[in-house]
């Protein structure tokens, strides 16, 4: 049953609505509704391959998300939930040495702030990942001890944990309309009915330019198509999530089950709501994993999907109350870091909702920090971007 | 099984091999040229062919067509190769996958022992405590998953190919009985047709039949038919992969396919329905379609004492066949309740009403089917609930799907080709489709087409809380029951929770008895849909997928 209001409502049932939901339940908040337009976690949540890197490119994002993945370390424990969260390591590959020596510098900003990061020479890149020997040669690699969790899990969890607390979710329920006046949201419009409200959170992720839009706000994140195929399971033979970004972004791991996911990024999609595989992709990702990794070329497709990154100019999210309509929260444009970052972010973001202070940690994530007509990222990868700094 | 070996094959088109060894775990085995690795096994006493993933349980020989997994082997090193497909060669080194020290003595194979206890989600609730060992546990877990193993380097050349576009009238995807006869439909009205059979030659499941055909032509007659007109392009070793958008891409041996067609008919045909039993994965249980293949394409008897489940023509067709062979029969078998055996089918229990009985068996055959509805739900066409307990393509009278420019003809269709009017409907549906004109389908915002929940017919054919639902991943019926009892009851966290659907075979011999679990225990919710259809379409090696340079990823 739809209610006919609540104080605050959550568009969006994937980790960010769910942890967000959640995280309010804790500090005290007892009418929420999440609006769910599908299945909980059947967008972006149910769609990624759930790493969770503390090892990133920035300084600042890697204090956040160092937090980030200790707040999944505890998860287990916290939700009383095996997440499978296991640290099985992850290591960027490195082919040209104009990479090497930038990330030199990335490894010694890691080492400074706590991160123990390690530069690899390419031997010890192919003991460690075997799977690429025989592949294009190598020019070095960095390795971290993060982490790879159970997306499913990590809803599952949640869901547990929401149905304890008593927080509604309306799934199989659409947004259709957002009511405002002049001081702000009146309400939600759904396919099963309104619901009065001042407060709404756009936690659509690739959806919510089509969310901000209903409620006549600006914002510049952009939905771009990430395509994920997944293999057969095999005996365990990659101990690392990889990434190399040479000569274009690709990706694989292996799960706990044995089964391989992998994909190599088209730095050419364009911005839409895409969420159809694509044949183009199949051929992409084989071509370039055979030529990298030719074990690889031995394993078996039996699935492909796609989901979406909500992109915006700097690849941070937007987190927060936005000047355009009072009563209207951001916690979208994840740009691929959704898993990574929403819990603890979402465990921020509410002690600003209910207590009406902004934590320190949620600066980088000012909703209204872009100006009008900010540049669109494109699909192209985050490695290009800060390695051009 | 004890399988035995007639003096030849009893299909005049079937070629006599030559002797040829292989090994499997290491145990050297006359084989022949002429046969599929599992075919050769099975002959010389071998039906163990591997473990399954879970929880290890033997699995030997099933489908015969490829897409049931059961008989995948590591074969020279290559991981995961469907021996049912792949001709033996001699000096091949076949392994079985998922055991130690064989197949045939897995010590794992206890594992299957406590599998009742073990649920899908099981480790969700445990491994929490102690907290410093939290990792250790996760590093043991994952040495119970997987199957094959990879070889660092690879192992040989690739051979990259490059794409072919074609754009024709009408693509048809089956050279079946039912794609032959659609394809001679549509060039017969004038459309350029192109015919694609993932085997070597046309006539799908007919072309290793000795009876005479129920339509008054035979299958080479029929495929001479086809071969001989002009219209029609005919394209086997070539494997449809997927309906991208408009677009249909398959995969050859040596190039890949992108087919632009104005209308597309679906001719795929139709998969084992594996009675819903206790022990319903063992070696020896099979189609009959199967058996049928062995005794006339090999001359291999898959058993010496056969239970035959009542079914229709293929089962009595297929009981005299074994007959003739003199294997001892028990046919028109109804209420199967039970199969037992350890390593192999042993005997099975039938209900009736004198009280039930136990048989002595080491084969056990069945012929029903279900629909090959893999094209249909990736291009979202509507789903219905058949009085089987079925699903079935909502169709209309001329064969289409709720999608512009998709057909369906032929079992896919629930409609087998058993006599002449199926025959005139399959060749009606090709002839609409010449004249088809497209009209590009519109799915809201990009998203993958959704298809509504096949509600409403309720079945009472659901699984045995002890049989196996799905094959890839091990889960029972009851772990589908508890789980919907626990209030999983979306299809798609149902299928999340237990695994269904999400394994190799993709769903291809566990949907529909998952939808029928579903529609039999709770009632549909607003909203549900049925789990996205995925491509590929069927399983395909990654090395068989890279293209040569002018799609290079470099540019």
């Amino acid at each position: 049953m739809t209610p006919s209001g609540s104080e605050i409502v959550i568009v969006g049932g994937g980790i960010t609505g769910l942890s967000l939901a959640l995280e309010l339940s804790r500090l005290g908040m007892r009418d929420i509704v999440i609006v769910e337009r599908g299945y909980p976690g059947g967008g972006a949540t149910g769609r990624n391959v759930a790493r969770i890197r503390a090892m990133q490119l920035t300084e600042e994002l890697c204090r956040v998300a160092s937090a980030c993945q200790a707040k999944y370390e505890r998860m287990g424990s916290d939700l009383n939930f095996n997440v499978l969260f296991y640290r099985m390591g992850y290591a960027w590959i490195l082919y040209e040495e104009d990479e090497v020596a930038r990330m030199r510098e990335i490894v010694a900003m890691h080492h400074r702030i706590g991160i123990r990061s390690r530069l690899l020479g390419p031997d010890d890149v192919l003991d460690m990942v075997p799977a690429f020997r025989g592949g294009d040669p190598v020019a070095g690699g960095v390795v971290h001890r993060d982490a790879i969790v159970h997306h499913d899990a990590v809803v599952w969890a949640h869901l547990a944990a929401l149905s304890a607390a008593g927080v509604r979710l309306l799934d199989h329920t659409e947004v259709t309309g957002i009511e405002t006046a002049d001081d702000g949201v009146r309400g939600v419009i759904t396919t099963h009915g309104r619901i009065a409200t001042r407060m709404v959170v756009n936690a659509t992720d690739a959806w919510s330019d089509s969310l901000n839009a209903m409620a006549g706000v600006e914002a510049p994140n952009r939905p771009y198509r990430r395509e994920v195929l997944v293999t057969a399971p095999v005996a365990p033979f990659i101990d690392k999530a990889v990434t190399f970004y040479r000569p274009a972004e690709g990706w694989f791991n292996q799960t706990l089950r044995g089964e391989v996911v992998m994909g190599v990024v088209d730095p050419a999609e364009p911005a839409a709501h895409e969420q159809r595989s694509s044949w183009d992709f199949l051929g992409r990702t084989a071509t370039l994993m055979a030529r990298k990794a030719p074990a690889l070329a031995e394993l078996t497709v039996i699935r492909q999907w796609a989901g979406m990154y909500d992109v915006t100019p700097d690849h941070l999210p937007l987190v927060g109350p936005t000047a355009q309509l009072s009563g209207w929260w951001q916690a979208n444009g994840w740009s691929g870091r959704g898993m990574l970052l929403a819990p603890y972010l979402a465990e921020l973001l509410a002690q600003q909702i209910a207590r009406g202070e902004r934590p320190r940690d949620l600066d980088l994530f000012e909703p209204d920090r872009f100006e009008p007509g900010a540049a669109d990222a494109g699909n192209g990868d985050y490695y290009a971007r800060y390695a051009a700094r | 099984m004890t399988a035995f070996r007639l003096p030849a094959p009893l299909h005049p088109g079937a070629p006599v091999g030559n002797a040829i060894f292989i090994t499997h775990d290491g145990r050297r085995v006359e084989a022949r040229d002429t046969e599929p690795i599992a075919v050769s096994l099975l002959a010389a006493g071998i039906p163990v062919l591997s473990r399954s993933f879970r929880f290890h349980r033997p699995r030997g020989l099933m489908c015969s067509t490829g897409e049931c997994g059961w008989c995948e082997c590591r074969v020279d090193d290559r991981p995961g190769v469907r021996t049912c497909t792949l001709a033996a060669a001699d000096g091949m080194e076949v392994r079985s996958e998922h055991s130690w020290p064989n197949a045939r003595r897995d010590l794992f194979g206890m594992l299957d022992l406590g599998s009742r206890w073990v649920p899908n989600t099981f480790y969700h609730h445990r491994f929490l405590r102690p907290r410093a060992v939290r990792k250790l546990y996760l590093d043991v877990l994952r040495r119970f998953g997987g199957r094959g193993r990879l070889t660092a380097g690879g192992i040989g050349p690739i051979r990259p190919r490059p794409t072919v576009e074609r754009t024709v009238d009408v693509a048809v995807v089956g050279g079946g009985p039912a794609g032959m006869l659609a394809a001679l439909g549509a060039a017969d009205a004038g459309a350029a047709v192109l015919l694609l059979e993932s085997s070597d030659a046309l006539g799908g499941s007919w072309r290793w039949r000795t009876s005479s055909p129920p339509i008054g032509e035979s299958t080479g007659d029929l495929a001479a038919r086809v071969h001989g007109d002009a219209r029609i392009e005919i394209l086997t070793n070539t494997t449809v992969l997927g309906r991208y958008g408009e677009t249909l891409a398959a995969l050859g041996a040596d190039a890949h396919w992108r087919i632009d067609a104005r209308a597309v008919v679906a001719a795929t045909g139709s998969y084992e329905r594996v009675p819903r039993v206790p022990n319903n994965d063992r070696p020896g249980v099979m189609g009959a379609r199967t058996v049928e293949w062995l005794i006339n394409a090999f001359g291999v008897v898959p058993g010496r004492r056969c239970a035959v489940l009542a079914g229709g023509i293929d089962a009595q067709r297929v009981s005299d066949l074994l007959r003739s062979t003199g294997a001892e029969v028990d046919d028109d078998l109804a209420d199967l309740q039970d199969i037992a055996g350890r390593d192999r089918v042993h005997s099975v229990a039938i209900g009736g009403p004198n009280g039930r009985r136990r048989l002595r068996a080491d084969l056990l055959v069945f012929d029903a089917r279900s629909p090959n509805l893999d094209l249909a739900i990736s291009a979202g066409a509507a789903i219905e609930s058949q009085p089987t307990g079925d699903l079935g393509a909502r169709l209309d009278p001329t064969g289409w799907t709720s999608v512009p420019g998709v057909a369906m003809v032929g079992a896919c269709a629930g409609r087998s080709i058993e006599d002449s009017a199926a025959a005139a409907a399959a060749q009606e549906t090709g002839r609409a489709a010449a004249s088809a004109t497209r009209v590009a389908p519109s799915f809201s915002d990009g998203t993958a087409p959704s298809v509504p929940w096949p509600a409403g017919v309720r079945s009472s054919q659901t699984a045995h809380g002890s049989a196996f639902v799905c094959f890839c991943e091990d889960v029972r019926g009851r772990e589908l029951t508890d789980e919907l009892g626990a209030g999983a009851t979306d299809p798609e966290i149902l299928k999340r929770r237990t695994a269904v659907l999400t394994g190799p075979c993709q769903g291809k011999y566990c949907l529909h008895s998952y939808a029928a679990t579903i529609n039999s225990n709770v009632e549909p919710g607003p909203g549900w849909a049925l789990p996205t259809g995925r491509p590929p379409l069927r399983p395909v090696r990654l090395s068989e997928l890279v293209r040569d340079g002018s799609h290079d990823a470099d540019r």
